[in-house]
């Protein structure tokens, strides 16, 4: 679809979400055992046939950009068009609402320089499978303005429009007094022309730690997952080369998604396991969401907790979060015995 | 091009006859091994990791699928501006077709690739070996040596010497004697197929043994024998670690297995050396709340709701529901039906074995390769007997 270029708008600050994103931006944090959030939309625009695409990231965007890198693994390291990355690190705040024109202004030759007619603004932490050609075939049939994608009569904050109306916008915020492409499709006296597209598909927004943790461990129901994860669109991240996952003579695993290159020697019920875990002999883990590369020792217990990236919890450790509430254990820190007590 | 110190020569146009129906449609280097990777991964890994990022790989018998496989060389970092992998097939040229008639032919054949490089050396590979190995040693031994060719050597079981390519040596290493598959073998240290030549010397060679009429254009047959003949200074390399030819069904299914031996010196997880290969872009696995997992190698993309038990399971592979795999080898995509049973067997990539099938082998040492054909004889023996 060389017909519409791709927005992220990657600039979300979310306190809710702190514990998660002390040290990244809301579109690296890491989701379903081998993905960062960011990876759903990015392969949702590449499956749907966009070859251009803009990221506009705000905070700590470290990670981001060392996960994206020059594109390579969503096919988008194109001479022509692919992957562009936008940081405005000198503007204040931005709105609160998706798609701050500000920001779109200072990258403003982006937009002028593409010949895209349509454009499709979308924030980085909705989770979904769904095709955006579906959504312009619909704004187009409809002669639609906007055309927003909608779940349930909740905004995704997905939003289609003509690239010169979004000029427009842009050029024009003084005076209209929108500031973002929220700020036009929620004020209900505006002159635009807005339509909702339905999505009709598994649907997961991330905008707080226990959200995050509840569509987490959601994804061990089949039904979910297979509504996440088609094979015909599938979700493209970082490649990491790590060896199949080894199950030891004591594993026991059950109801669980487990990435590449971990070692299970314990015991793992209702978990999400990212690449590279290690779960020690003894060990029960149970109800929880474990990150990258954490190694988790001999005979601990666990439960209902969330381990950031490269953590290590030593033998005997005994946690227990509550269902609404995950302990967590934040990234690269060494939680003892004596710690939990 | 700029001049390179020393360039690899991987040969991987083999067609593994003795894997049956695994290499029908595709060659042996493409044969999926350890959960997740091909044969050819480790050769190109070991490349990559020592530093090699100049690969011409020679490939001959059904190639459609390796040469997709290897692109760019990408997955191996071996997308090089200078360098990096080129994939050479037999070509045409004004007096005709000519294929690759030996190992030591295809060589001759690709002269000028090499000399686009001006190497000081040649490594010769073959992609058909089970092993991680630092060639970059290798190298610096040659030269300190002073070799015009250094061979990598291991010690294989005396028992087993006869059916190896046998080097007899003398205490400095040096090569005396080369023995094809020796009935009273004088030494165990068997040939890996791994040479470093000093490249005008294999330049001259390459060229003396292709105007020879009588010679095969084989290094192990032809030119080793000749380079000993006529008193060039050949020197054993030894080797010590895992290294296995897969080369035949019951071979392929050791090497498997012994990845699940906790004591196996082939070490995956080895971030030092990792062993690169195309991804295939799969959700994690997914294990059942009634499914059972141990002793396994289980890779991303798989379901699993049976029972898995000491087997190699790789990417996208469907275990459905009473299902018990036992010492098996599954390769991807295929499915296992409900309640299949299933002990000491291969299933060959997308294979769809139906719900309740049985399969195990007739006699104990014995391994299964299934096929579709194998499994449409098994029905119809049910339909009669029923």
């Amino acid at each position: 679809m060389k017909m519409m270029l791709g927005v992220i708008d990657a600039t979300t600050y979310m306190e809710p979400l702190q514990n998660l994103a002390a040290h990244r931006s809301v579109a690296a944090v890491p989701f379903a055992g081998r993905y960062r959030l960011i990876d759903f939309v990015l392969s949702n625009m590449v499956n749907s046939g966009i070859e251009s695409v803009a990221i506009f990231p705000k905070y700590q965007y470290r990670s981001l950009m060392d996960h994206l890198g020059s594109g390579k693994n969503w096919d988008l390291n194109r001479k022509r068009d692919g992957l562009f990355f936008f940081p405005s690190p000198d503007l204040p705040l931005p709105s609160s609402q998706i798609g701050a024109f500000q920001h779109f202004e200072q990258h403003i030759d982006y937009f002028l320089r593409s010949k895209q007619k349509y454009a499709l603004i979308c924030n980085s932490y909705t989770v979904c499978n769904i095709d955006y050609r579906l959504v312009l075939e619909q704004h187009i049939a409809s002669q639609c303005d906007i055309t927003e994608v909608r779940y349930q009569g909740r905004s995704l904050e997905m939003f289609v429009l003509e690239t010169s109306l979004l000029l427009d916008l842009i050029a024009n915020r003084v005076q209209t007094g929108y500031n973002s492409i929220g700020d036009v499709v929620h004020n209900p006296f505006h002159s635009l022309n807005v339509c909702h597209y339905e999505h009709d598909g598994y649907v997961a927004v991330i905008d707080s730690v226990e959200s995050y943790f509840h569509h987490s461990l959601q994804l061990l129901q089949p039904d979910v997952w297979k509504q996440l994860f088609i094979q015909s669109r599938p979700i493209y991240t970082k490649v990491k080369d790590e060896p199949p996952t080894q199950y030891t003579a004591d594993a026991v695993v059950k109801n669980s998604m487990i990435a590449n290159g971990c070692v299970i020697e314990g015991h793992v019920e209702n978990c999400i396991v990212f690449r590279g875990v290690k779960i020690g002999k003894g060990a029960v883990v149970k109800n929880s969401v474990i990150m990258q590369k954490t190694q988790i020792g001999e005979r601990c217990e666990l439960e209902h907790v969330i381990i950031d990236k490269d953590a290590k919890v030593e033998n005997d450790v005994k946690i227990t979060g509550a269902e609404h509430r995950p302990f967590i254990i934040r990234k690269g820190t060494v939680q003892g015995v004596l710690m939990s007590q | 091009m700029g001049k390179k110190k020393c360039i690899a020569m991987l040969l991987a146009g083999g067609q593994g006859s003795r894997l049956n129906s695994l290499t029908k449609q595709l060659a042996k280097p493409a044969v999926p091994f350890g959960g997740k990777y091909r044969i050819i991964d480790f050769t190109l890994s070991n490349c990559t990791n020592s530093g090699i990022d100049t690969v011409g790989v020679l490939t001959q018998y059904q190639p459609l699928l390796l040469h997709s496989y290897i692109g760019i060389g990408s997955a191996w970092d071996l997308d090089r501006r200078d360098g990096g992998v080129t994939v050479l097939p037999p070509y045409s040229e004004s007096s005709g077709v000519k294929w690759y008639e030996g190992t030591a032919h295809a060589i001759y054949q690709n002269i000028n690739y090499i000399e686009q490089y001006d190497p000081d050396y040649v490594l010769i590979l073959s992609g058909d070996h089970i092993y991680k190995m630092n060639y970059a040693k290798m190298l610096d031994y040659h030269i300190e040596k002073g070799a015009d060719v250094t061979i990598s050597v291991i010690e294989v079981p005396w028992s087993e010497a006869s059916r190896f390519g046998i080097m007899n040596t003398n205490e400095q290493m040096e090569i005396i004697e080369f023995e094809e598959k020796p009935v009273h073998p004088k030494n165990n240290l068997a040939s890996m197929g791994i040479y470093i030549f000093s490249w005008p010397l294999l330049r001259e060679y390459l060229q003396i043994d292709n105007n020879n009429p009588h010679s095969s254009h084989d290094f192990g047959k032809d030119v080793i024998p000749l380079l000993l003949h006529e008193g060039k200074r050949l020197v054993a390399y030894p080797f010590k670690g895992y290294w296995k030819d897969v080369g035949t069904v019951k071979s392929l299914w050791e090497a498997n297995m012994d990845l699940l031996n906790p004591e196996c010196e082939l070490n995956l997880f080895d971030h030092m050396w990792r062993i690169y290969s195309v991804n295939p872009n799969q959700p994690p696995q997914y294990i059942a709340a009634y499914a059972s997992v141990v002793s396994s190698l289980v890779n991303e993309g798989c379901v699993i709701e049976g029972e898995v038990e000491h087997s190699v399971v790789f990417q996208g592979v469907h275990i459905q529901k009473g299902a018990v795999v036992k010492d098996c080898v599954v390769m991807p995509d295929a499915t296992i039906g409900e309640n299949v049973y299933m002990e000491k067997a291969i299933v060959p990539s997308a294979l769809e074995i139906p719900a309740g099938t049985v399969i195990r082998p007739s006699m104990p040492e014995e391994i299964v390769l299934v096929t579709k054909e194998w499994l449409e004889q098994q029905r119809s023996e049910t339909i009669e007997k029923g």
